[in-house]
């Protein structure tokens, strides 16, 4: 059994993009809105990103418009919703622990 | 214009290619280290080089991913890819966190470790072949035996690479610095196997020139591969 959390920051992200369906640039300007410009994913680290998570079940396509310009949409899948809300609850014990921090604030750490 | 080159390093070759946009020239094509170019205006486009899964062979929603990102492809060597982008339309890079760009050059490193493990055997064949007597086979020896210490060479440059990028996730690392065949070793096998070509003997005296900087160069070589690197 490998370990799917801790996610990275990429996979994350891209997880969260697709809550609803998205296209592949459509990811990279999700994320990028998100985190306001602070994460911009390279077409080389998405793809690959995606590739993975549909091999592990993650995501699964959504739709292939049969258009003349068709668009490949991926959407989240239950097991990439499990993975998602234990990532979640991982983020959200280290945040309730970060508190901890603030009693010994002004004893020995300044500010 | 079309220029000859051979690269192992493929983040050289990349920068090779900007160096050239910013010259005003944009690669086209490719075949077999030869690239094509064309006319541009300095500085128009960002070149990458990306490995793929594929063989000569671009996944179609590969394709699709990297057209939709304003990506063109230029050209296609076995698993590798020619990538460009505009560079008005903002930077262009293809792995933009630690964890995907150690996967990326572990792809790279681990297809070079079988290229390695296939020349060491076509070196094998040359040798026996030498042994019956095949003069062109010592030609072709000297060839593979200098593209194995290349081969090599890029292996632990990767390896070294790898560990360093892990070390940024921290990870500990064992690998520091390793012992790999110095490129001295290669030019005196290329050199060798020019004389070996030389059978005129109105160029003996060529001939022996170039045997004797092949062996100079070999025993440089040897020495710099014994001395640990800093």
């Amino acid at each position: 059994m490998d370990k799917n959390v801790p996610l990275t920051e990429a996979l994350f992200y891209i997880l969260l993009s697709l809550r609803k369906p998205n296209h592949g640039y459509g990811i990279i300007q999700e994320v990028e809105r998100l985190t306001g410009g602070r994460v911009v994913l390279g077409p080389g680290t998405l793809y690959g990103a995606i590739q993975t998570m549909l091999a592990k079940g993650w995501i699964r396509i959504f739709s292939e418009e049969t258009d003349s310009r068709r668009k490949k949409e991926y959407v989240i899948t239950e097991t990439g919703g499990r993975v998602f809300a234990e990532e979640r609850r991982r983020l959200e014990e280290l945040l309730a622990n970060a508190a901890l921090m603030e009693e010994e604030t002004g004893r020995y750490i300044s500010g | 214009m079309v220029k000859f080159r051979l690269y192992v390093n493929k983040d050289r070759e990349t920068a090779w290619l900007n160096e050239m946009v910013r010259r005003g020239y944009a690669m086209e094509g490719f075949f077999a280290g030869f690239y094509q170019f064309g006319v541009c205006s300095s500085g128009e486009y960002v070149y990458q080089i990306d490995f793929t899964e594929g063989f000569f062979r671009i996944p179609s929603d590969y394709r699709e991913f990297m057209g939709e990102a304003g990506v063109e492809i230029m050209g296609l060597w076995g698993p590798w890819v020619f990538l460009r982008k505009r560079a008005a339309e903002g930077p262009f890079e293809l792995y933009t966190d630690v964890e995907s760009t150690i996967e990326h050059y572990t792809r790279i490193r681990n297809l070079f470790k079988v290229a390695t493990a296939v020349e060491i055997a076509c070196l094998v064949m040359e040798f026996l072949a030498v042994l019956n007597g095949s003069s062109w086979a010592r030609v072709f020896a000297c060839v593979i035996g200098a593209m194995v210490v290349a081969l090599i060479r890029e292996v632990v440059r990767l390896n070294e690479f790898l560990a360093e990028l892990k070390s940024r996730l921290g990870e500990e690392s064992r690998i520091g610095r390793q012992r790999r065949p110095s490129r001295f070793l290669a030019a005196g096998m290329i050199a060798n196997a020019v004389a070996f070509m030389i059978e005129n003997p109105a160029w003996r005296f060529q001939k022996y020139c170039l045997v004797l900087a092949a062996v100079f160069l070999i025993g440089v070589g040897v020495v710099r591969t014994w001395i640990k690197r800093e």
